[in-house]
């Protein structure tokens, strides 16, 4: 599979995840990526991403600035 | 008509472009033709104890059939008697008032040594002194040029030394054989430097032959590593020009050097923050005669331009330079293939292909032709392909709106530190 449809995928599952009212809560930066901890407080929630493409690991962090944008 | 006079720490000169310190300055012969020619200042052949040379002492680096992309020389200061060079000085300032002559001058870290040159050569009326802590061959293996520049104290208080003698702006030239030449233009102007000048030549050997064995040049059959300056160093200098400019610490003017060739790098260095620039290689490459196309290039870009004053350039690209954690991680270039133009060398594809992100598809058109075609999703926007095209306007490098925000490296990071991250050195 081509990095640009890994990184659409990745895409899709942090879209996903946001739209479910998770945010960001944790990040775990690595040799094999970064590894996103988001929660949904609501629902007691956690869910783990493994993000491992370059446009991914950007995405994951314009979310989380927007995220912090609008709870600041 | 632009006015292309500049001033430089209080030193005026009909136009931006001096000789460097360097062969072309080595007589008031030399340096007078120079100014009949059109040049505006000079930097007069470093001054110091006269030492002594050795033959054979320039070559040459020869690229692709283009002679001279760099020039190495192991000749050291002057070997003429200090009176002389006075004397010619005179005369030549008698007879060119408004052009800038500057003393280079390189004596022994002591500090009765600068006070006694540097009145010396002010009592005949220079308009500057450019302090020589760059020359990296000879005289740094005495404790001069280069091995005084590469440390900061040194420069600092040299500097200080001849500022305590010194009557006419103060230029110190630095060398770009050091890791961080900020650290030695900051100590320059803690030294009390009215302004800095870069780059000295780089540390270098030309080549070796492959039939003898010798270095080249070589003297006898020895070789030592000599100074390298040139179109090839021009990257190096206008690099080190930007970091001192946009320097929040450094706020003295600059004078640039290194590989100018052409009204064209004249501009570059000026619009990094040179308020003068210094040519020595391209002059002993084609004579002093091109500085008709480089003062009728620069005066036509002006006026192209609507700008009145060349000093209007000085420094206007400072704030574009940053560093790279400044740069916009979300901003997206990807090549596009003008199948129109190209050629079909596959120069683009093999690029890419071989050495970088294996985006350029050989195709076939609706007619069976051959044809190159970029996935655009999968170019990182390397712009490879570009550079190695042989037919202009083949590839294009199109800018792609993004549909996210500007986000710095450093944006990023701070807000994953706001968050708790982590940086997990174990592989998991």
């Amino acid at each position: 599979m081509s990095e640009y449809k890994t990184f659409l995928q990745e895409r899709d599952r942090i879209d996903f995840l946001v739209q479910k009212e998770y945010k960001i809560t944790n990040v775990t930066e690595s040799l094999n990526g970064a590894f996103v901890e988001l929660e949904n407080v609501a629902e007691d929630e956690k869910e783990m991403l493994h993000i491992i493409t370059p446009e991914g690991r950007k995405y994951f962090a314009v979310v989380l600035i927007q995220q912090q944008k609008a709870g600041a | 008509m632009a006015d292309l006079s500049i001033n430089l720490a209080g030193i005026e000169s009909p136009n931006p472009f001096w000789l460097a310190s360097a062969p072309p300055t080595n007589s008031g012969y030399q340096v007078q033709r120079a100014f009949e020619a059109g040049w505006g200042g000079a930097v007069w052949k470093t001054l110091g104890d006269p030492i002594l040379n050795v033959t054979s002492r320039f070559a040459a680096v020869n690229f692709n059939g283009h002679r001279v992309a760099g020039f190495n020389n192991i000749e050291l200061i002057t070997d003429r008697p200090l009176e002389d060079n006075l004397k010619e000085i005179y005369e030549t300032k008698k007879r060119f008032p408004n052009h800038a002559i500057i003393a280079s001058l390189m004596v022994e870290p002591k500090q009765e040594k600068w006070h006694e040159i540097v009145k010396r050569v002010e009592d005949v009326g220079v308009d500057g002194l450019e302090l020589n802590f760059g020359c990296p061959h000879g005289m740094a293996e005495r404790g001069m040029g280069s091995a005084s520049g590469q440390v900061p104290e040194l420069v600092e208080k040299q500097t200080y030394w001849v500022k305590e003698a010194a009557k006419t702006p103060v230029i110190v030239k630095l060398t770009p054989n050091i890791t961080d030449i900020t650290a030695t233009a900051e100590a320059a102007t803690e030294g009390g430097a009215d302004a800095i000048s870069m780059i000295n030549t780089i540390n270098s050997l030309a080549g070796v032959d492959l039939d003898t064995w010798n270095t080249i040049p070589h003297v006898g059959g020895k070789g030592s590593h000599g100074g390298y300056c040139g179109p090839a160093v021009k990257p190096i200098a206008l690099n080190m020009v930007g970091e001192c400019a946009r320097h929040p610490r450094i706020n003295v003017p600059i004078s640039g050097i290194g590989g100018i060739s052409n009204w064209q790098d004249a501009v570059e260095f000026m619009l990094m923050g040179s308020s003068s620039v210094q040519v020595a290689t391209a002059a002993m490459h084609h004579g002093f005669r091109i500085i008709e196309d480089m003062t009728e290039g620069l005066n036509n870009y002006l006026d192209e331009k609507g700008i009145t004053s060349v000093m209007e350039l000085v420094g206007k690209s400072v704030p574009k330079y940053t560093d790279w954690g400044e740069l916009d991680l979300n901003y997206t270039i990807v090549a596009r293939i003008n199948n129109d133009i190209c050629i079909n060398c596959n120069k683009c594809h093999i690029a890419c292909e071989d050495t970088s992100h294996q985006c350029i598809d050989m195709l076939k058109d609706d007619i069976g032709n051959d044809i190159l075609k970029v996935r655009e999703e999968d170019c990182v926007g390397c712009n490879l392909c570009a550079i190695v095209c042989p037919v202009d306007g083949a590839i294009d490098m199109i800018e792609i709106p993004s549909e996210l925000p500007v986000m710095t490296w450093n944006d990023r990071q701070a807000a994953l530190g706001a968050v708790g991250c982590e940086v997990d050195i174990v592989e998991k």
